[in-house]
Protein backbone atom coordinates (compact mmCIF):
# COMPACT_ATOMS: atom_id res chain seq x y z
CA UNK A 1 0.00 0.00 0.00
CA UNK A 2 1.24 3.17 -1.28
CA UNK A 3 0.96 6.48 1.63
CA UNK A 4 0.13 9.74 -1.02
CA UNK A 5 -1.76 11.76 0.92
CA UNK A 6 -2.17 12.96 4.60
CA UNK A 7 -5.37 11.13 6.27
CA UNK A 8 -6.38 11.16 10.11
CA UNK A 9 -8.40 8.64 12.07
CA UNK A 10 -9.95 8.31 15.59
CA UNK A 11 -10.76 11.23 17.60
CA UNK A 12 -8.87 12.63 21.30
CA UNK A 13 -11.67 11.58 23.21
CA UNK A 14 -10.88 9.40 26.08
CA UNK A 15 -10.23 5.52 25.35
CA UNK A 16 -9.87 6.32 21.48
CA UNK A 17 -6.51 7.31 19.50
CA UNK A 18 -6.28 10.12 17.25
CA UNK A 19 -4.07 8.63 14.26
CA UNK A 20 -2.31 11.04 12.00
CA UNK A 21 -0.93 9.66 8.16
CA UNK A 22 1.68 11.19 6.55
CA UNK A 23 3.60 10.10 3.30
CA UNK A 24 7.17 10.01 3.96
CA UNK A 25 10.26 10.09 1.79
CA UNK A 26 12.13 6.65 2.85
CA UNK A 27 11.11 4.64 6.14
CA UNK A 28 8.72 4.42 8.87
CA UNK A 29 8.88 7.25 11.01
CA UNK A 30 6.27 6.71 14.43
CA UNK A 31 5.81 9.40 16.85
CA UNK A 32 3.87 8.22 19.74
CA UNK A 33 2.43 10.26 22.54
CA UNK A 34 0.21 8.19 25.11
CA UNK A 35 -1.00 8.56 28.42
CA UNK A 36 0.52 5.13 29.34
CA UNK A 37 3.29 6.02 27.37
CA UNK A 38 5.83 4.50 30.33
CA UNK A 39 3.60 1.27 30.90
CA UNK A 40 2.70 0.26 27.01
CA UNK A 41 4.42 2.49 24.86
CA UNK A 42 6.48 0.09 23.16
CA UNK A 43 3.48 -2.43 22.91
CA UNK A 44 1.53 0.70 21.16
CA UNK A 45 4.73 0.64 18.62
CA UNK A 46 5.05 -2.96 18.03
CA UNK A 47 0.97 -2.97 16.97
CA UNK A 48 1.27 0.05 15.10
CA UNK A 49 4.11 -1.79 13.51
CA UNK A 50 2.25 -4.57 12.90
CA UNK A 51 -0.40 -3.05 11.52
CA UNK A 52 1.86 -1.53 8.73
CA UNK A 53 3.47 -4.57 8.13
CA UNK A 54 -0.03 -6.15 7.46
CA UNK A 55 -0.49 -3.53 4.79
CA UNK A 56 2.71 -3.33 3.21
CA UNK A 57 3.02 0.00 4.00
CA UNK A 58 6.97 0.99 3.80
CA UNK A 59 7.50 4.85 3.70
CA UNK A 60 4.92 6.45 5.96
CA UNK A 61 4.64 8.92 8.71
CA UNK A 62 2.54 7.84 11.39
CA UNK A 63 1.50 9.72 14.54
CA UNK A 64 -0.82 8.03 17.09
CA UNK A 65 -1.95 9.93 19.72
CA UNK A 66 -3.00 7.87 22.05
CA UNK A 67 -5.49 8.69 24.93
CA UNK A 68 -5.41 5.10 26.79
CA UNK A 69 -7.30 3.23 23.77
CA UNK A 70 -6.95 -0.66 24.17
CA UNK A 71 -5.26 -2.55 21.44
CA UNK A 72 -7.88 -3.16 19.11
CA UNK A 73 -8.78 -0.21 18.91
CA UNK A 74 -5.10 1.33 18.05
CA UNK A 75 -4.56 -1.30 15.15
CA UNK A 76 -8.72 -0.56 13.72
CA UNK A 77 -7.27 3.58 13.79
CA UNK A 78 -4.27 2.89 12.17
CA UNK A 79 -5.84 0.81 9.55
CA UNK A 80 -8.43 3.26 8.68
CA UNK A 81 -5.82 6.29 8.59
CA UNK A 82 -3.88 4.03 6.33
CA UNK A 83 -6.64 3.62 3.86
CA UNK A 84 -7.82 6.99 4.25
CA UNK A 85 -4.46 7.85 3.07
CA UNK A 86 -4.23 5.83 -0.17
CA UNK A 87 -5.60 8.59 -2.25
CA UNK A 88 -8.63 6.64 -4.24
CA UNK A 89 -10.92 6.09 -0.82
CA UNK B 1 -29.52 12.75 26.30
CA UNK B 2 -28.06 10.28 24.39
CA UNK B 3 -23.82 10.95 23.64
CA UNK B 4 -24.64 10.44 19.53
CA UNK B 5 -27.60 12.82 19.60
CA UNK B 6 -25.54 16.23 18.20
CA UNK B 7 -25.67 18.18 15.13
CA UNK B 8 -21.92 19.30 13.53
CA UNK B 9 -22.79 22.78 12.35
CA UNK B 10 -19.57 23.71 9.98
CA UNK B 11 -18.90 27.71 8.92
CA UNK B 12 -16.14 28.93 6.96
CA UNK B 13 -17.12 31.49 8.75
CA UNK B 14 -20.00 30.81 10.20
CA UNK B 15 -23.40 33.17 8.43
CA UNK B 16 -24.58 36.13 10.49
CA UNK B 17 -27.62 34.51 11.79
CA UNK B 18 -25.36 31.55 12.96
CA UNK B 19 -22.61 33.74 14.46
CA UNK B 20 -24.88 35.73 16.24
CA UNK B 21 -26.07 32.86 18.17
CA UNK B 22 -22.79 31.63 19.08
CA UNK B 23 -21.54 34.85 20.24
CA UNK B 24 -24.81 34.77 22.73
CA UNK B 25 -23.39 31.78 23.60
CA UNK B 26 -20.06 32.30 24.46
CA UNK B 27 -21.21 36.18 26.08
CA UNK B 28 -22.78 33.11 28.86
CA UNK B 29 -19.34 31.16 29.35
CA UNK B 30 -17.44 35.48 30.02
CA UNK B 31 -16.14 35.24 26.05
CA UNK B 32 -16.17 37.40 23.25
CA UNK B 33 -16.69 36.24 19.48
CA UNK B 34 -13.02 36.19 17.73
CA UNK B 35 -13.39 38.81 14.56
CA UNK B 36 -10.26 36.90 12.99
CA UNK B 37 -12.39 33.24 13.14
CA UNK B 38 -11.91 31.78 9.64
CA UNK B 39 -13.60 28.37 10.84
CA UNK B 40 -16.27 27.25 13.35
CA UNK B 41 -17.63 23.89 14.20
CA UNK B 42 -20.75 23.57 16.45
CA UNK B 43 -22.03 20.61 18.40
CA UNK B 44 -25.98 21.71 18.31
CA UNK B 45 -28.56 19.23 20.82
CA UNK B 46 -31.84 18.65 19.64
CA UNK B 47 -33.56 21.72 20.45
CA UNK B 48 -31.31 23.70 17.90
CA UNK B 49 -29.07 24.65 20.75
CA UNK B 50 -25.41 24.98 20.98
CA UNK B 51 -24.09 21.99 23.22
CA UNK B 52 -19.99 22.77 22.20
CA UNK B 53 -18.26 24.81 19.83
CA UNK B 54 -14.74 25.72 18.99
CA UNK B 55 -12.74 28.09 15.67
CA UNK B 56 -10.02 28.23 14.14
CA UNK B 57 -7.32 31.18 13.36
CA UNK B 58 -4.60 30.46 11.21
CA UNK B 59 -2.90 28.07 13.32
CA UNK B 60 -4.24 28.72 16.68
CA UNK B 61 -8.20 26.96 18.14
CA UNK B 62 -10.23 29.83 19.15
CA UNK B 63 -13.36 30.09 21.50
CA UNK B 64 -13.93 26.71 22.62
CA UNK B 65 -16.58 26.33 24.67
CA UNK B 66 -19.00 23.74 25.92
CA UNK B 67 -22.25 24.51 27.28
CA UNK B 68 -23.24 24.23 31.29
CA UNK B 69 -26.05 21.72 30.44
CA UNK B 70 -23.17 19.52 28.59
CA UNK B 71 -20.76 19.55 31.26
CA UNK B 72 -19.19 15.99 31.79
CA UNK B 73 -20.60 14.58 28.48
CA UNK B 74 -16.94 14.82 26.88
CA UNK B 75 -18.22 16.97 24.35
CA UNK B 76 -14.64 19.29 24.75
CA UNK B 77 -12.67 16.31 22.81
CA UNK B 78 -14.89 15.57 20.32
CA UNK B 79 -15.26 19.51 18.98
CA UNK B 80 -11.60 20.22 19.34
CA UNK B 81 -10.81 17.21 17.35
CA UNK B 82 -13.65 17.77 14.76
CA UNK B 83 -11.39 21.44 14.13
CA UNK B 84 -7.95 19.26 13.88
CA UNK B 85 -10.14 17.11 11.42
CA UNK B 86 -10.57 20.63 9.21
CA UNK B 87 -7.01 22.16 10.15
CA UNK B 88 -5.43 18.81 8.65
CA UNK B 89 -7.39 19.20 5.52
CA UNK B 90 -5.86 22.47 5.14
CA UNK B 91 -2.78 21.12 5.82
CA UNK B 92 -1.97 22.38 9.43
CA UNK B 93 -0.86 20.14 11.57
CA UNK B 94 0.95 22.03 14.03
CA UNK B 95 -1.66 23.94 16.65
CA UNK B 96 -1.62 26.42 19.33
CA UNK B 97 -4.10 27.47 21.78
CA UNK B 98 -4.66 30.32 24.43
CA UNK B 99 -6.57 29.38 27.12
CA UNK B 100 -6.87 30.60 31.38
CA UNK B 101 -4.42 28.56 33.20
CA UNK B 102 -7.29 26.50 34.86
CA UNK B 103 -7.80 24.96 31.58
CA UNK B 104 -4.41 22.71 32.17
CA UNK B 105 -5.71 19.52 32.81
CA UNK B 106 -8.76 19.33 30.11
CA UNK B 107 -6.16 20.07 27.02
CA UNK B 108 -3.50 18.03 28.57
CA UNK B 109 -5.84 15.15 28.43
CA UNK B 110 -6.43 16.12 24.69
CA UNK B 111 -2.50 15.92 23.84
CA UNK B 112 -1.81 19.91 23.88
CA UNK B 113 1.69 20.67 25.98
CA UNK B 114 2.56 24.03 27.97
CA UNK B 115 4.58 26.49 26.66
CA UNK B 116 4.43 28.63 28.77
CA UNK B 117 2.00 30.54 31.28
CA UNK B 118 1.52 33.86 32.74
CA UNK B 119 -1.00 34.24 35.65
CA UNK B 120 -4.07 35.21 32.93
CA UNK B 121 -2.81 33.18 29.67
CA UNK B 122 -1.70 29.64 29.15
CA UNK B 123 -0.15 29.31 25.96
CA UNK B 124 -0.11 25.64 24.52
CA UNK B 125 0.76 23.44 21.21
CA UNK B 126 0.06 19.59 20.27
CA UNK B 127 3.60 18.80 19.78
CA UNK B 128 5.43 17.58 23.00
CA UNK B 129 8.69 19.38 23.28
CA UNK B 130 7.93 21.44 19.68
CA UNK B 131 9.63 24.51 20.72
CA UNK B 132 13.01 23.09 22.35
CA UNK B 133 12.99 21.31 19.09
CA UNK B 134 12.45 24.24 17.08
CA UNK B 135 15.35 26.10 19.48
CA UNK B 136 17.35 23.07 19.03
CA UNK B 137 17.40 23.55 14.83
CA UNK B 138 18.33 27.17 14.92
CA UNK B 139 22.15 28.12 14.13
CA UNK B 140 23.71 28.97 17.50
CA UNK B 141 26.84 30.70 16.18
CA UNK B 142 30.98 29.78 17.87
CA UNK B 143 30.55 31.90 20.94
CA UNK B 144 29.12 30.69 24.63
CA UNK B 145 28.96 33.66 25.99
CA UNK B 146 28.54 37.65 25.30
CA UNK B 147 25.65 36.53 23.39
CA UNK B 148 22.82 38.60 22.34
CA UNK B 149 19.57 39.41 20.73
CA UNK B 150 17.58 41.79 18.80
CA UNK B 151 13.58 41.36 18.18
CA UNK B 152 12.45 43.06 15.36
CA UNK B 153 9.90 43.57 12.40
CA UNK B 154 11.37 45.61 10.21
CA UNK B 155 8.54 46.60 8.38
CA UNK B 156 11.18 47.57 5.86
CA UNK B 157 14.80 47.14 6.92
CA UNK B 158 16.16 50.59 7.40
CA UNK B 159 19.25 52.54 8.30
CA UNK B 160 17.79 52.93 11.94
CA UNK B 161 17.55 49.05 12.13
CA UNK B 162 20.90 48.78 10.42
CA UNK B 163 22.31 51.42 12.92
CA UNK B 164 21.06 49.04 15.90
CA UNK B 165 22.30 45.93 14.33
CA UNK B 166 25.60 47.88 14.12
CA UNK B 167 25.86 49.20 17.83
CA UNK B 168 24.44 46.12 19.24
CA UNK B 169 27.04 43.59 17.26
CA UNK B 170 30.12 45.49 18.54
CA UNK B 171 28.74 44.65 22.07
CA UNK B 172 28.81 41.20 21.87
CA UNK B 173 30.62 37.85 20.32
CA UNK B 174 27.37 36.33 18.81
CA UNK B 175 24.03 38.68 18.28
CA UNK B 176 20.67 36.76 17.42
CA UNK B 177 18.39 38.86 14.93
CA UNK B 178 14.85 37.64 15.03
CA UNK B 179 12.52 39.40 12.67
CA UNK B 180 8.84 38.01 13.55
CA UNK B 181 6.14 36.89 11.47
CA UNK B 182 3.35 39.59 11.43
CA UNK B 183 0.87 38.86 8.53
CA UNK B 184 -0.58 42.38 8.91
CA UNK B 185 2.90 43.56 7.90
CA UNK B 186 2.87 45.78 5.08
CA UNK B 187 6.16 43.76 3.32
CA UNK B 188 5.66 40.24 3.38
CA UNK B 189 7.40 38.01 6.32
CA UNK B 190 9.51 36.42 3.39
CA UNK B 191 10.38 39.96 1.99
CA UNK B 192 11.23 41.68 5.27
CA UNK B 193 13.56 39.02 6.36
CA UNK B 194 15.29 38.65 2.66
CA UNK B 195 15.81 42.75 3.31
CA UNK B 196 17.59 42.13 6.88
CA UNK B 197 19.58 38.90 5.60
CA UNK B 198 21.10 41.29 2.95
CA UNK B 199 21.38 43.95 4.83
CA UNK B 200 23.37 42.69 7.57
CA UNK B 201 25.48 40.31 5.34
CA UNK B 202 28.92 42.43 6.17
CA UNK B 203 28.55 41.87 9.91
CA UNK B 204 29.96 38.82 10.82
CA UNK B 205 28.53 37.79 13.88
CA UNK B 206 25.01 38.72 13.18
CA UNK B 207 22.86 35.54 12.67
CA UNK B 208 19.56 36.33 11.40
CA UNK B 209 16.76 34.09 12.13
CA UNK B 210 13.57 32.68 9.75
CA UNK B 211 10.49 34.06 11.73
CA UNK B 212 8.49 31.22 13.55
CA UNK B 213 5.57 30.45 14.91
CA UNK B 214 7.11 30.81 18.88
CA UNK B 215 8.12 34.57 18.29
CA UNK B 216 4.01 35.75 18.51
CA UNK B 217 2.69 38.41 16.97
CA UNK B 218 0.22 40.46 18.36
CA UNK B 219 -2.49 39.95 15.30
CA UNK B 220 -2.64 36.30 16.46
CA UNK B 221 -3.09 37.03 20.09
CA UNK B 222 -6.48 36.21 21.30
CA UNK B 223 -8.14 38.85 23.47
CA UNK B 224 -11.78 37.40 23.94
CA UNK B 225 -10.92 35.60 26.71
CA UNK B 226 -9.59 38.30 28.82
CA UNK B 227 -12.75 40.46 30.95
CA UNK B 228 -10.52 43.45 31.03
CA UNK B 229 -9.84 44.40 27.10
CA UNK B 230 -7.59 47.46 28.80
CA UNK B 231 -5.18 44.42 30.16
CA UNK B 232 -4.96 42.31 27.19
CA UNK B 233 -1.96 44.14 25.50
CA UNK B 234 -0.24 44.09 28.92
CA UNK B 235 -1.26 40.23 29.16
CA UNK B 236 0.24 39.23 25.43
CA UNK B 237 3.39 41.35 26.44
CA UNK B 238 4.19 39.60 29.17
CA UNK B 239 3.80 36.32 28.08
CA UNK B 240 5.76 37.29 24.94
CA UNK B 241 8.45 38.40 26.96
CA UNK B 242 8.44 35.11 29.04
CA UNK B 243 8.48 32.62 25.98
CA UNK B 244 11.59 34.73 25.08
CA UNK B 245 12.78 34.31 28.49
CA UNK B 246 12.31 30.84 29.84
CA UNK B 247 12.94 29.00 25.67
CA UNK B 248 15.11 31.26 23.31
CA UNK B 249 17.26 32.75 26.20
CA UNK B 250 17.93 29.80 28.16
CA UNK B 251 18.59 27.08 25.50
CA UNK B 252 20.45 30.00 23.49
CA UNK B 253 22.32 31.64 26.43
CA UNK B 254 21.53 34.57 25.72
CA UNK B 255 21.85 37.66 28.29
CA UNK B 256 21.01 41.12 26.32
CA UNK B 257 18.28 42.10 24.42
CA UNK B 258 18.97 45.14 22.90
CA UNK B 259 16.29 47.72 21.47
CA UNK B 260 16.04 50.96 20.09
CA UNK B 261 14.92 53.91 22.37
CA UNK B 262 11.21 54.88 21.51
CA UNK B 263 11.06 58.68 21.87
CA UNK B 264 7.58 59.07 20.21
CA UNK B 265 4.94 55.73 20.32
CA UNK B 266 3.86 55.52 23.97
CA UNK B 267 2.62 51.76 23.48
CA UNK B 268 6.44 50.75 22.63
CA UNK B 269 7.64 53.13 25.33
CA UNK B 270 5.71 51.12 27.68
CA UNK B 271 6.76 47.86 26.04
CA UNK B 272 10.02 48.55 26.47
CA UNK B 273 9.35 49.01 30.14
CA UNK B 274 7.31 46.17 30.86
CA UNK B 275 10.81 43.91 29.05
CA UNK B 276 13.10 46.05 31.46
CA UNK B 277 11.01 44.23 34.59
CA UNK B 278 10.66 40.71 32.96
CA UNK B 279 13.86 40.31 31.44
CA UNK B 280 15.82 41.63 34.86
CA UNK B 281 14.05 38.74 36.85
CA UNK B 282 15.59 36.15 34.34
CA UNK B 283 19.14 37.93 34.81
CA UNK B 284 18.56 39.55 30.91
CA UNK B 285 20.25 42.80 30.44
CA UNK B 286 17.92 45.11 28.46
CA UNK B 287 20.06 47.85 26.58
CA UNK B 288 18.39 50.95 25.37
CA UNK B 289 20.46 52.42 22.36
CA UNK B 290 19.56 55.73 21.02
CA UNK B 291 17.77 55.94 18.16
CA UNK B 292 19.75 56.81 14.56
CA UNK B 293 18.48 60.27 13.14
CA UNK B 294 18.56 61.61 9.54
CA UNK B 295 18.03 65.20 8.52
CA UNK B 296 16.80 65.58 12.45
CA UNK B 297 14.28 63.08 12.39
CA UNK B 298 14.19 59.70 14.24
CA UNK B 299 14.46 57.20 11.19
CA UNK B 300 11.17 55.05 11.56
CA UNK B 301 9.67 52.09 9.21
CA UNK B 302 6.56 53.87 9.24
CA UNK B 303 8.29 57.06 7.65
CA UNK B 304 9.41 55.31 4.83
CA UNK B 305 5.93 53.13 4.61
CA UNK B 306 4.61 57.23 4.41
CA UNK B 307 6.52 58.20 1.44
CA UNK B 308 6.01 54.68 -0.53
CA UNK B 309 2.18 55.25 0.10
CA UNK B 310 2.63 58.44 -1.80
CA UNK B 311 4.53 56.55 -4.36
CA UNK B 312 7.93 59.10 -3.38
CA UNK B 313 10.56 56.23 -3.70
CA UNK B 314 13.29 58.90 -4.27
CA UNK B 315 12.62 59.99 -0.87
CA UNK B 316 13.59 57.09 0.94
CA UNK B 317 17.00 56.63 -0.43
CA UNK B 318 18.70 58.40 2.83
CA UNK B 319 16.35 56.32 5.16
CA UNK B 320 16.95 52.77 3.97
CA UNK B 321 20.63 50.76 3.47
CA UNK B 322 21.21 50.46 -0.23
CA UNK B 323 20.29 46.35 -0.13
CA UNK B 324 16.97 47.75 0.29
CA UNK B 325 16.83 50.97 -2.12
CA UNK B 326 17.55 48.42 -4.48
CA UNK B 327 14.15 46.33 -3.65
CA UNK B 328 11.95 49.13 -3.16
CA UNK B 329 13.54 50.75 -6.41
CA UNK B 330 11.79 47.75 -8.02
CA UNK B 331 9.13 46.77 -5.84
CA UNK B 332 8.57 49.70 -4.48
CA UNK B 333 5.01 50.93 -6.56
CA UNK B 334 3.34 48.24 -4.85
CA UNK B 335 3.11 49.57 -1.72
CA UNK B 336 1.05 52.90 -3.26
CA UNK B 337 -2.28 53.70 -1.56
Amino acid sequence: MKIVKNAVAGTLESSDAYVQVEPNEAGIEIVLESVVLTQFGDDIKASVMEVLAENEVTNAKVSVNDRGAIDCTIRARVETALKRAQGDL
Amino acid sequence: MEYTNFYEEFGSPLNPRKRKKLEEFLAKQDLRYDEQIEETVNLVDGDGNIAATCSLHANVLKCIAVSENYQGYGLSPRVVTLMINRANEKGIKHLFLFTKPKNYQMFTDMGFYPITQTEDILLMENDRGGIDRYIDSLPKGNSSENIGAIVMNCNPFTNGHRYLVETAAAQCDTLHLFVLSEDKSEFPAAVRYELVKKGVADIPNVIVHQTSDYLISSAVFPTYFIKDISKAEDANCILDLKIFCEHFAKKMNITKRFVGTEPTCQVTNAYNQQMKTVLSSYGIEVIEIQRKEWDGRAISASVVRDYLHKCDIEATKNLVPPTTYEYLEKEGYRYKK
